[in-house]
């Protein structure tokens, strides 16, 4: 019989996996802030604009959600992490930025500085 | 076990390549190689990871195990045993992965987290909050198996007691006494409670913490529940959270798929679920005999203590209850140990402090910050300052139980003990800035107000006292203000701190006894010349039209009560009698010839 420290190690061991057969490796993980706060700043539509484009064939990208990371000034907050570069946190999120997100980072690489928070 | 892809990450900092890191790497790639796992598992270089003592250091994702002080001899046995069985080499792990701090891996090289230290808002902003993977990857519920697997009930109680936590609520109540008295009961069947009626304006701390991060709460609670041997637990939140209410109860509902709560807990003796019940935002209902009462379905208000509910609680029994915020606490006590925990603070107050920074200034957010960081540093360095380079006038901590603290206390360390020495409290962590345009005596009456209307009327100091006083403050801020006012107000106050029944009503006097000891005269001037320096109170204002008018009408035509008079490209004039105040010939003004005096 397997001690309970046994147990959840194992527990865990089996959530990486899990995570990873979600296509954690994927080599861009974008998390949208979805606490109380950012949903009514409007990260839901964000969040959707997202979604749509996984939907419609954006690949190479690991889509989740977030808590409050607590920059409630700069709110729809979306971050956009990368395998072996810093991550990239953009701030005031709306549609029209989420859409160009895709297009010019996800797709193209290109670090949108002016939306970036420090 | 088939092998699953790893995304491998080495130190490439200096510290590290020098104790041969590259080569490392290299062994790394040729094993990779070895074992068909080259097209699965990428390996990235990271600037320094701050651990050069330990180095070189290498990461394994998802999961974060951190490996140190390797040598090539350790490369094949980790791909070995971690990578191809899934079983990370505990022989090389290094004791760095802590639960606090994670989110430097995310955030680390902001400005904004640069003072901040993460304990209990570790998981917030960094995992998905509602899937249970993500947390259980980060070590999730291994403080309750460690608690379950290797510490008796009473070590653990000892363990909290060591650490020097205390209730995050408001109160400042050393947690582990508190556990230690509800261990101690012979009373069953016992109950663990968590507060999460958060109600202060402005502040949304545990709000956040449970949307941010619901399992860590889940794991506190039960936790608590071995310690002093409860079964049942409850989580009493308001219904105006329904984002957090869903993220719990889903949390719940995983955490019991999981069998890490119902009958037998992983595969022990121990059992323990949660239920939750919902408040309907009753300030007074965070108070906890209140909540206690309204959970058993009776109205909401409190009872004389002692006794407390660690004696007497829910339905008479015995009753471990705790904020969120504490609760948020135990899986680093129990994980990183009390003797760590004991190393972040001050003296008496041990651990951090999460605050919901909001008002007059540049970075409103949630943050937390080690006990002992000073107000300073919390507003200018965490918050970024005022904005539109106003001045600096007070800082309310506390809510509306708490007080105003102006300039000269901007250096006062925060703990317990200092807050409530400069006139404030600690509180479960509302901090609004004011700046030069807010009146305090106007802040007082907001708060004074609130209270007011969340007395739950049961004892008279309460209810009728600070109705008294919020009549005197209206008067002052109207304009009606009389000699002796403030004698009254200080009389007032002080009573009903003494005789009210709970600590609504004992705390509902700070804010004005704090804005009359610390800005008195401004009390004096709205009641000896009729005039509010920060130009808030309306009654006290009025609005004079300068030499820069040029007569377009503009603010003669919004005014709603005809007060403005002059022909067209002829300078205005305010008819002051008539004059309502309302401020918009200001604002509508587009050539700043309106001042409001």
């Amino acid at each position: 019989m397997p001690t309970p420290l046994e147990l959840i190690k194992k527990k865990r061991a089996e959530a990486v996996s899990r995570i990873i057969g979600k296509g954690y490796l994927s080599t861009k993980r974008v998390y949208v802030g979805m606490a109380t706060c950012e949903i009514a700043a409007g990260s839901k539509d964000v969040m959707e604009v997202f979604q749509k484009a996984v939907s419609r064939g954006l690949t190479d990208v690991y889509l989740s959600q977030k808590g409050c990371a607590g920059r409630c000034n700069l709110e729809p907050t979306v971050e956009v992490i990368e395998a072996g570069k810093s991550p990239v946190k953009y701030g005031k999120v709306d549609k029209d930025r989420a859409q160009q997100i895709i297009e010019r980072h996800l797709k193209n690489g290109e670090i949108i500085k002016e939306w970036v928070i420090d | 076990m088939t092998a699953t892809p790893y995304r491998i990450i080495v130190c490439d900092g200096t510290s590290c390549i020098n104790k041969g890191s590259r080569k490392l790497t290299a062994i790394l790639r040729e094993q990779l190689d070895k074992h068909g796992l080259a097209d699965r598992t990428t390996i990235g270089l990271s600037g320094c990871l701050g651990m050069c003592d330990k180095g070189p250091i290498m990461v394994v994702n998802p999961g974060y195990t951190i490996y140190g002080r390797l040598t090539e001899a350790d490369i094949p046995e980790i791909v070995e045993e971690h990578l191809v069985n899934n079983r990370p080499v505990a022989r090389l792990v290094i004791q760095e992965d802590h639960l606090y701090n994670r989110f430097f891996r995310v955030f680390g090289d902001a400005k904004f987290f640069g003072k901040q230290m993460r304990v209990t808002l570790r998981n917030c902003g960094i995992i998905d909050p509602e899937n249970i993977d993500d947390y259980l990857s980060l070590r999730g519920y291994e403080a309750l198996a460690k608690a379950i697997t290797e510490m008796t009930p009473d070590q653990v109680v000892a363990e909290i007691e060591k650490s020097g936590l205390r209730g995050r609520g408001g109160a400042g109540f050393p947690t582990g006494r508190k556990w230690r008295l509800t261990a101690n009961e012979k009373a069953t069947p016992k109950y663990v409670i968590c507060n999460a009626d958060e109600g202060d304006p402005g502040a949304f701390m545990d709000r956040s913490a449970i949307e941010g991060d619901p399992h860590t709460i889940v794991e506190g609670m039960a936790i608590g529940g071995y310690a002093i041997g409860a079964e049942r637990g409850v989580v009493y939140i308001r219904a105006e959270y329904p984002l957090a209410i869903k993220r719990i109860e889903k949390a719940i509902a995983d955490a019991r798929a999981h069998g890490l709560l119902g009958k037998n807990i992983l595969g022990s003796n121990f059992s323990f679920d949660i239920e939750i019940r919902l408040g309907a935002g009753a300030f007074v209902c965070g108070e906890e005999t209140a909540l206690i009462h309204s959970i058993e379905g009776a109205r909401g208000m409190p009872r004389p203590r002692p006794p407390y509910p660690a004696a007497v609680g829910l339905f008479g029994k015995p009753t471990l209850i705790n904020n969120v915020e504490t609760w948020a606490n135990v899986p680093v006590v129990i994980l990183d140990g009390a003797n760590w925990f004991r190393t972040v603070g001050t003296e008496t107050s041990k651990g951090t402090k999460v605050f919901a920074l909001a008002g007059k200034v540049v970075n409103t957010g949630l943050i937390e910050v080690p006990m002992g960081t000073t107000l300073r540093e919390i507003i200018y360095d965490v918050g970024g300052g005022i904005p539109f380079g106003k001045r600096f006038k007070a800082v309310q901590t506390g809510g509306p139980s708490g007080g105003c603290l102006p300039e000269q206390y901007l250096d006062t360390p925060i703990d317990y003990e200092s807050l409530t020495k400069a006139g404030s409290i600690m509180g479960s962590g509302g901090m609004i800035v004011i700046d030069e345009d807010s009146c305090m005596v106007d802040v007082a009456r907001f708060f004074l107000e609130f209270t007011q209307d969340e007395s739950c009327g049961k004892c008279t100091p309460c209810r009728e006292g600070t109705k008294r006083m919020l009549e005197i403050l209206v008067r002052i801020t109207e304009g009606k203000g009389k000699p002796g006012d403030i004698e009254n107000l200080e009389r007032l106050g002080n009573m009903i701190k003494k005789s009210a029944l709970c600590g609504l009503g004992q705390s509902a006097p700070n804010p004005v006894l704090s804005t009359i000891k610390n800005f008195r005269e401004e009390y004096e001037e709205h009641i000896r010349d009729k005039k509010c320096r920060a130009k808030a109170c309306k009654c006290l204002v009025s609005y004079e039209i300068g030499d820069k008018c040029i007569g377009c009408g503009a603010c003669k035509r919004v005014c709603p009560v005809g007060a403005i008079s002059g022909s067209p490209k002829t300078k205005h004039t305010i008819d002051q009698d008539k004059c309502v105040r309302c401020g918009l010939c200001f604002n509508t003004c587009k050539f700043e010839a309106i001042a409001k005096v």
